[in-house]
């Protein structure tokens, strides 16, 4: 390659006079601070040592930023990450001569999402509902059981379709090649951030972090090739929890929710199945109408929170409203926690998908860290549950609802009672 | 020394004039592709500096240029668009030691010339140290490089010697005097753009460890200049809309025209990035609305209000660089008359 002195001249003047660069280094993850907190409100008791040593066993487990490491060895063998492609979601931003993009994750969620997956990133505060916490492995749109992780295919077709309303966008137009990546690594943090969780609350319940002395044989430290053969306590629960989550996630594919046939209905069948919805939707046993509001129109009043910000305001006994209460916890990096909004169903926008399985699954499952609960499927009508007919009719009802709908609207569909 | 100079006394030289105006048509667009390349987080495109691929800028295949990865194609035309600039900037400092007689002009001219090498060495730095602060400080030098061309233009045009000459001036009585307020206004008109296409830069460069408070700050005291901004364009307009000089009133006109489009092109930006914001749900459509992400408009937004955040600075430089002449002219009447 020629060298041109001229440029090269004012480049080690530009490099002179900038320095070795301005750039806020990422060396490591930030810690779970605000996990932290809740457990030492929780627990009443100190949670620094905790911190300290989950921290150094969380980075040797799964690396840095900018180099993550897959600790397979002591994954379940079904859930299969490359590393190839946490290398390329992972690190700064770059491309190659091919056009092969890498450091996804920060071209594409970081502003949102966070470096640690916390979801309080720099333009978190703007987002209602904010962006989802990756580390507690809570996610609300999928295919599976309420409790069960998603399956790939979940986390891929969320990333193509967006979230529709918020400020999640779709990645329709992105290589898929580059989506793949990016689920690796959405799970990959979900992986680290729940063992960092699980850890923690370990190191204090098992472990004895939080009391004057900790004993050697129950520290958290890796020691290499202990941490697999499990010799000390420590390293026996830092094995257990890490097999504990992967599997959980390994197994998500057999925890799909199988959605009995249903019939494409039209004409009158339609219009009395939309009939029956509208009264179930407004009746005791699924009750809708008591967050949805009358007709869907979302205009019920409700307090209610998400999971993620109730684990440090309500669960601890703490007043979301109170700035007082929830100042410590902002320091930490907690975002202001927010009443979790009933969808307006009026608006035909179903933020996890409208079909006809998708809404199956989140009536019978309700939606994972939000009020949202689960309608009981019953093979009888008995009072306590739906059966999987009048669930269908629930469904044809409130597709009706949209002002794009295809289905015809409900005879008497209520209207606001205010003008 | 004469008080005032006269027409005859700044020679005029059209080929000077000629090439800042060229320079003014070639940054604009630049900072357009400029804008493109970060929307597309293609500023790592090509990861060498001066060369690109290991070829010399200018032997490049520009086959696998313009047929290649369409990150490939903007950074390097960038690079080559950057290039062009620089030559024309050498053109303009030949150009004005040769013509341009006025000594302030010609190093202006050797200023611009000094920008242009420091961008393109800032923009070089950014990739050889892949660094997004960088990136931020070469968009930010940009518009500042922008203003001054424009500057150039201005001070080389014919209209500018026109107004130097002394009896023209005696002619147009009707012509405002600016105030010491209104060339103050005009200096913060000036300072608010570059406030705000610094605060725009950190927003689109923020780091991945910013924090969410910090952010918010940035972007509520963006939202606040903006229509701050707004309300003095329109101050400023309101004292030169009758001000007799056709070079001053339409300009200040332009430039509520230009704030106003910016506000519009800044909120959609945000949409675009980051959804509706809660407070704006009112909006039909809002709700349901899907952010598209590397979507064609949606790039072109944004990469919009980057380069309509550069043209109101340098309309705002222009009005002030003329009012303060206008003054200059005015003070130097008063010597004469006198």
């Amino acid at each position: 390659m020629k060298v041109s002195l001229l440029p090269n001249c004012f480049l080690i003047a530009a490099l002179l006079l900038v320095g070795p660069g301005c750039d806020a280094p990422v060396e490591s993850f930030p810690d779970n601070d605000v996990y932290a907190l809740t457990l030492a409100h929780s627990r009443d008791v100190p949670t620094e040592a905790a911190s300290r040593d989950v921290s150094s066993v969380i980075e040797e487990l799964f690396g840095t930023p900018n180099q993550p490491r897959w600790p397979s060895e002591l994954m379940d063998p079904d859930l299969r990450i490359s590393e190839q492609n946490l290398t390329r979601a992972a690190g700064p931003q770059l491309s190659e001569k091919d056009g092969t993009h890498l450091g996804l994750f920060r071209e594409h969620c970081v502003t949102c999402h966070a470096l640690s997956g916390s979801g309080a990133g720099p333009a978190s505060v703007f987002q209602n509902p904010y962006p989802r916490d990756f580390r507690p492995g809570v996610y609300k749109w999928k295919s599976t059981q309420r409790d069960a992780k998603p399956t790939r295919d979940d986390l891929t077709k969320l990333l193509q379709h967006g979230v529709a309303g918020s400020g999640m966008p779709s990645f329709s137009l992105i290589d898929p090649d580059d989506l793949d990546a990016l689920v690796d690594y959405i799970v990959y943090l979900s992986v680290r951030g729940e063992t960092e969780r699980e850890l923690m609350a370990a190191a204090i319940d098992e472990l004895g972090y939080g009391e004057d002395s900790i004993d050697d044989d129950a520290r958290l430290v890796t020691q290499g090739e202990l941490v697999t053969q499990g010799e000390t306590d420590g390293a026996a629960v830092i094995r257990e929890v890490v097999e504990e989550v992967s599997n959980q996630w390994a197994s998500a594919e057999s925890e799909v929710v199988p959605v009995p046939a249903w019939e494409e209905l039209s004409g009158e069948t339609l219009a009395a199945s939309v009939n029956r919805g509208k009264e179930l939707f407004h009746g005791p046993i699924a009750n809708c109408v008591g967050c949805h509001g009358k007709g869907g129109q979302g205009q019920a009043v409700t307090l209610d929170y998400d999971d993620w910000t109730k684990e440090y305001s309500t669960r601890l006994g703490l007043t979301p409203t109170d700035r007082d209460a929830m100042r410590p916890f902002k320091k930490a990096g907690a975002l202001t926690p927010r009443l979790a909004k009933p969808r307006k169903l009026t608006l035909g926008v179903y933020r996890g998908g409208g079909d006809t399985d998708s809404l199956y699954r989140r009536i019978t499952q309700g939606i994972a860290g939000s009020p949202m609960p689960a309608v009981a499927v019953v093979e009888q009508e008995d009072g306590t549950g739906l059966t999987s007919d009048q669930i269908f009719d629930l469904i044809r009802y409130v597709q009706s609802l949209g002002p794009q709908s295809t289905v015809p609207q409900s005879e008497f569909n209520y209207q606001s009672s205010t003008p | 020394m004469t008080a005032v100079n006269s027409s005859d006394e700044i020679a005029p030289s059209r080929m000077l004039h000629r090439l800042t105006v060229l320079i003014v048509c070639l940054v604009w667009p630049l900072i357009w592709v400029g804008g493109l390349v970060t929307t597309y987080d293609a500023g790592m495109s090509v990861p060498d500096w001066p060369g690109t691929y290991g070829y010399n800028l200018f032997l490049y295949p520009y086959k696998t240029w313009l047929f290649g990865p369409f990150d490939l194609f903007i950074e390097h035309g960038h690079r080559l668009l950057g290039a062009v600039v620089g030559f024309v900037a050498i053109g303009i400092v030949i150009a004005a030691f040769w013509k341009e007689n006025r000594r302030w002009v010609r190093w202006l001219c050797v200023a611009l010339l000094l920008m242009v090498i420091a961008q393109g060495a800032l923009g070089g730095v950014r990739v050889v140290l892949s660094d997004r602060t960088l990136a931020m400080v070469h968009g930010c030098f940009g518009p500042a490089f922008f203003a001054i061309c424009v500057i150039l233009a201005v001070v080389t045009g014919r209209r500018w010697r026109q107004d130097s000459d002394a009896e023209r001036l005696r002619s147009s009585t009707s012509i405002l005097t600016p105030t010491k307020k209104l060339a103050a206004l005009a200096i913060s008109l000036v300072v608010l753009s570059y406030v705000q296409l610094l605060l725009g830069a950190m927003m689109r460069h923020v780091q991945p460890t910013t924090s969410a408070g910090h952010f918010a700050g940035i972007v509520s005291t963006h939202i606040l200049t903006a229509f701050f901004l707004w309300a003095m364009t329109g101050l400023v307009w309101l004292r030169l809309r009758r001000c007799g000089d056709l070079t001053l009133s339409r300009p200040g006109g332009i430039l509520i025209f230009l704030v106003a489009v910016q506000i519009a092109l800044g909120i959609g930006t945000w949409v675009v990035n980051y959804g509706w914001p809660s407070f704006m749900t009112w909006v039909p459509g809002s709700q349901s609305f899907l952010v598209q992400a590397k979507g064609f408009v949606d790039s072109m937004i944004v990469t919009g209000h980057v380069a309509t955040g550069s043209l109101i600075l340098a309309v705002s430089a222009m009005l002030c660089v003329r009012l303060f002449h206008r003054r200059w002219q005015a003070k130097q009447d008063r010597l004469v008359a006198t």
